[in-house]
């Protein structure tokens, strides 16, 4: 019967046909044999897909990740995260510092002086302190030349906007006196106070700068004090970075890049069309000058230390973003030209920097293709090509590394026992930059009292913690700064776990344990609710062995799991909790600002826990302004010393990650004769085992090293 | 007829309303905000956020963001917030991409349920219809992701070939039919793990049916005729049977677009439904929302077809 014969007969050839397709795949051991394409291809995998190919944009990982790869920055770090040039050859970082006569202040020993008597001062001082070792003849030691700027008089007009919201156009008429130009060799952020040595205690705090100032209309008059802060101020510091740039370098479409590059990106991010996330980092530039196709001198509005590191930015060919460039793409996309900005542009799905690899293919969530760079400055890399494969599974991404279609697997916690000296892959790991801690409200009880966070700390086994939950892949941790740069301090020493220490600190905080076993004082029980995101176990079985732990001791604490977005936007930015476990992931600088000065504790902002204390406040202002590294170091170390005495958050622990690479890739490196050598890779000093990227290939046979054994 | 299409459209459309309404109102309601407004990144100041929330039209009250919203979406001009790039060419290129997956995953639920099914309801008691009704329900029970890592263990294991993703990477070299093989390869499990569920559902469904309509009247004319088995349950049974599944097939259509999260996410397919959840998670608003919006469209289209399919195969319904 035809009915019943075409009911059976349909899925069987549907079925059959569909697994007959199997014979046409090749295996993974058919590929690389038959396939040496696949020796000189890179493949990496990754969750999450990248957003957009443009480093002044993007902020995701992914992106960054490509962008690494295709653009160039001014510079980079080395192997020991130190300052290494790239498109800069070298630079120089000096500094402009000014400041204002005041005419009404007297200079001890001298009265009132003008500008002329300054300068003679300063260089006469100069002279007498030079073999001396005070800060003040450090400071003035260090000054190259002193000049007086004459008196000048300018405008400035600005609109600010009224309390109901209409704006009023306010025009300042400034005639501001003369100013002394102090040039230094190196930046200096005493210098200020140690001129006040010599000019007198008042001679800075005292200029009245409002004197010089008219503004119109009139009723604005109450704004001058603020006005004058901003225009006429009493010193400045402005330091001053000189690039000078390599020459010959090319982009990868063959156009030469120059300084024009370089100030165009920075114009760009500073766009306010382009809505760049990087504009943080660069508003405290005053002016980037091209001196000439090979020079810039980029000036600084005041100190800011983290300056030099910002210009690891990825560079964008000018010729391909101006506004000559976009307006092209408008007409040629139908788009209206007037509005069209970077962030439209379709360079950012295919983007050309002067970095090692040049972009060929994306294809969304599936991959990006780049193909070497063989004119890149540094010489060309090993690998002819470079796939990154978008896996959103992480049990996938495993399964493609075993069989060779992923060349590298960064391996969950729990298989690093199992997969970490198997012969057949080599393997990696390193101390995260991140880590992740229970803060405190400190602006509750009983948080407010330093003994009572002590003590739950002191309650809480890290050590097991790190054990059992993270499968010992994990450090511990004792203040804010990445445990593998110079900024922390290993001399201070974790809490130890001590349940009767923390019975005895509560005892002093005046917490004893009722008949029931409570911690009570003033017939108040010790309770509150320890919270955290969902969706992230770690940070799940922390909140119950804490819980527990705590408990032990006689506190009632609660746990709640809230989801991500009710967790920050209700709780956190609102400052409603009691105590929270959470994580925050690190740069390399030692900035501090947002997460520890006390000027960042309102709703909003990230000093959540309300962490206030006078002297780590000016400790992260002079590391923010502190150019010299040694001395950075050491303000790094009391700060870090400070917030451990503190206690605002109790530091759990540093993640350790862990990565799997296919053993037949190695570094292969050229001598003068054109001798190929094989070397095994060796990660740097900080752990990172993809430092020497460029130089690494892969062998058709796993290679036995001799020095192994 | 033509009033019941005037009548449905009217009705269509009134409902296209509110669905707009809500599904635009779901996702600003819902707390959470787009991540380039991060407010955890120390990196972002206050001016940066300020910034995207003005380029996103996110400082606007919620009718205005509304309007202004669908006004683009027509106009097609809806642009993602992710990556800058167009919504609906977005949308249509995942589109291509679930595809295939989709027609061969309903391919392999329609055409083997149904045999399934039907023997299931003739040897109704017997030990085959035991065995797949165990099946079926193993089928139903087993959770979607679980069985994936099984069979993609399995599969990698024993036969040490690629099964993630739409090909295999780095095949590019290869002839024209490999390539095609390729991809019907890759095709294959996730729309077997796809249809799983769909052939359990549905067989149970086919044998229900049957077994309803074997036991009417005019079937055991049929048999008291004297006509042969074969004829009795593929002509005059199944015939009848198969009414209900007509309206079925109209409602098969909004899984176009719904595509599977968990399947193309397990496989790394860059379909839409992985799209619609990476949309999701980032709170990209602009594809959240036209997703539904088509998802929407296609769910009121389905019934509509259903309805005329209805019309045309039983007679016995007029509107």
């Amino acid at each position: 019967m035809t009915t019943r014969r075409l009911l059976i007969a349909l899925p069987i050839i549907v079925l059959l046909f569909l697994l007959q397709s199997y014979f046409w795949v090749p295996t993974y051991e058919e590929q690389t044999r038959g396939n040496p394409q696949r020796l000189v291809e890179y493949v990496a995998a990754s969750i999450g897909d990248a957003q957009l190919l443009n480093p002044t944009l993007s902020a995701d990982s992914a992106s960054s990740d490509i962008n690494g790869l295709v653009f160039e920055g001014l510079l980079d770090y080395d192997e020991n995260l130190n300052f290494r040039p790239r498109l800069a050859t070298s630079w120089e970082i000096y500094e402009e510092a000014y400041f204002y006569v005041n005419e009404e202040a007297a200079v001890p020993g001298v009265g009132k002086v003008d500008a002329r008597v300054l300068v003679r001062l300063i260089n006469q001082a100069r002279e007498e302190h030079a073999a001396r070792e005070d800060p003040l003849s450090r400071s003035l030691s260090n000054i190259e030349a002193v000049e007086s700027l004459p008196p000048r008089q300018f405008q400035r007009q600005i609109s600010e906007a009224s309390s109901e919201g209409n704006k009023t156009e306010v025009r300042l008429r400034i005639s501001a006196p003369a100013r002394i130009k102090l040039t230094l060799y190196g930046v200096d952020q005493d210098l200020f106070n140690n001129l006040a040595q010599l000019l007198g205690p008042g001679y800075f705090p005292s200029f009245r700068a409002e004197q010089y100032i008219v503004v119109e209309p009139a009723e604005l008059e109450v704004k001058k004090k603020e006005y004058a802060q901003s225009y006429l101020p009493a010193t400045e510091h402005n330091p001053v970075i000189i690039f000078n740039l390599r020459p010959g370098v090319k982009f990868q479409d063959g156009h030469v890049f120059n300084a024009h590059d370089v100030k165009f990106t920075y114009d760009s991010i500073m766009d306010p069309a382009n809505v760049s996330p990087r504009l943080p980092d660069y508003e405290p530039i005053k002016s980037v000058e091209v001196l000439d196709p090979l020079t810039l001198r980029i000036v600084y509005k005041r100190l800011y230390s983290p300056a030099l590191g910002t210009w690891m930015m990825g560079i964008l060919p000018e010729h391909l973003l101006n506004g000559k460039a976009l307006g092209e793409e408008a007409r040629r996309r139908g788009l209206d030209p007037e509005k069209m900005s970077i962030r439209q542009s379709s360079f950012n799905r295919n983007p050309i920097g002067c970095g090692p690899f040049a972009f060929r293919e994306w294809k969304s969530d599936q991959y990006i293709l780049l193909d070497r760079f063989n004119d890149y400055w540094d010489g060309p890399a090993n690998y002819l090509k470079y796939g990154y494969r978008i896996v959103p599974d992480v049990l996938t991404q495993e399964m493609e590394f075993y069989a060779g279609t992923v060349d590298s697997y960064g391996v969950q916690p729990h298989q690093v026992q199992r997969l970490k000296d198997d012969p057949r892959y080599q393997s990696f790991s390193g101390l995260s930059f991140g880590y992740t801690y229970i803060g405190y409200n400190l602006r509750r009880e009983p948080f407010d009292d330093v003994r009572v966070r002590e003590a739950l700390g002191m309650a809480v086994d890290v050590d097991k913690i790190i054990r059992y939950v993270l499968y010992g892949q994990g450090e511990r941790i004792t203040g804010p700064f990445p445990k593998q740069t110079d900024f922390y301090e290993h001399a201070i020493q974790p809490l130890p776990c001590d349940p009767e220490g923390a019975l005895r600190l509560l005892a002093e905080a005046g917490w004893k344990r009722n008949k029931q076993g409570w911690l009570e004082k003033n017939g108040k029980r010790l309770e509150f609710t320890l919270i955290t995101n969902q969706g992230n176990n770690i940070r799940k079985a922390i909140l119950s062995i804490v819980q527990d732990s705590w408990r032990k001791i006689g506190v009632d604490v609660r746990t709640d799991l809230l989801e991500w977005a009710v967790f920050i936007q209700e709780r956190v930015n609102k400052l409603d909790f009691d105590a929270l476990v959470l994580g925050w992931a690190m740069g390399i600088e030692p900035d501090l600002y947002q997460i520890w000065h006390s000027s960042q504790i309102g709703p909003y902002q990230l000093n959540f826990v309300g962490f206030k204390n006078r002297e780590a406040d000016e400790l992260i202002i002079k590391i923010r302004q502190e150019y010299n590294r040694e001395q950075q170091v050491a303000y790094c170390h009391r700060l870090h010393q400070i917030i451990a005495e503190e206690q605002p958050y109790t530091f759990l622990y540093v993640g350790k990650w862990t990565a799997l690479l296919d053993k037949r890739i190695v570094i292969m490196e050229r001598d003068k004769d054109g001798q190929v050598h094989y070397e095994k890779i060796k990660p740097t000093k900080t752990g990172n085992y993809t430092f020497y990227f460029n130089k690494w290939i892969k062998l058709p046979e796993m290679p036995t090293f001799a020095a192994e054994g | 007829m033509i009033p019941f299409l005037g009548r449905s459209l009217v009705q269509k459309t009134i409902t296209l309303f509110f669905v707009s309404v809500i599904s635009f109102a779901v996702v600003h309601l819902a707390p959470g905000e787009p991540s380039q407004v991060d407010p955890l990144n120390p990196k972002f100041t206050k001016e940066v956020v300020e910034r995207f929330r003005q380029q996103f039209h996110l400082d606007k009250p919620l009718y205005q963001q509304y309007l202004l919203f669908y006004r683009d979406l027509f106009a097609g001009k809806s642009t993602s917030w992710k990556d800058g790039r167009s919504v609906l060419g977005k949308i249509c290129d995942r589109f291509i991409n679930s595809l295939p997956l989709f027609i061969v995953g309903t391919l392999i639920t329609w055409t083997l349920s149904f045999p399934v099914g039907i023997q299931a309801a003739i040897k109704r008691g017997g030990k085959y219809d035991r065995t797949t009704t165990f099946l079926a329900y193993l089928l139903i029970s087993i959770p979607g992701f679980f069985f994936a890592y099984v069979l993609i263990i399995f599969v990698v294991s024993t036969f040490q070939v690629p099964v993630i993703g739409m090909t295999t990477f780095g095949l590019s070299g290869a002839g024209y039919l490999t390539r095609i093989m390729d991809r019907v390869w890759h095709l294959l499990l996730p729309s077997i793990l796809g249809a799983t569920a769909g052939i359990a559902v549905l067989s149970r469904y086919v044998r229900n049916q049957m077994l309803e309509v074997e036991g009417q009247d005019y079937v055991r004319t049929a048999r008291a005729k004297g006509l042969p088995e074969e004829q009795v349950h593929y002509k005059h049974a199944l015939r009848n049977a198969l009414l209900p599944f007509v309206t079925m097939f109209g409602l098969v259509l909004p899984g176009l677009i719904g595509g599977s999260v968990i399947i193309e996410s397990i496989f790394s397919w860059p379909g839409i439904g992985r799209m619609a959840y990476e949309a999701i998670l980032a709170r990209d608003y602009p594809v959240i929302i036209t997703v539904n919006f088509i998802s929407a469209i296609l769910v009121l289209v389905g019934t509509f077809l259903s309805d005329l399919l209805y019309m045309v195969v039983d007679p016995r319904i007029k509107i």
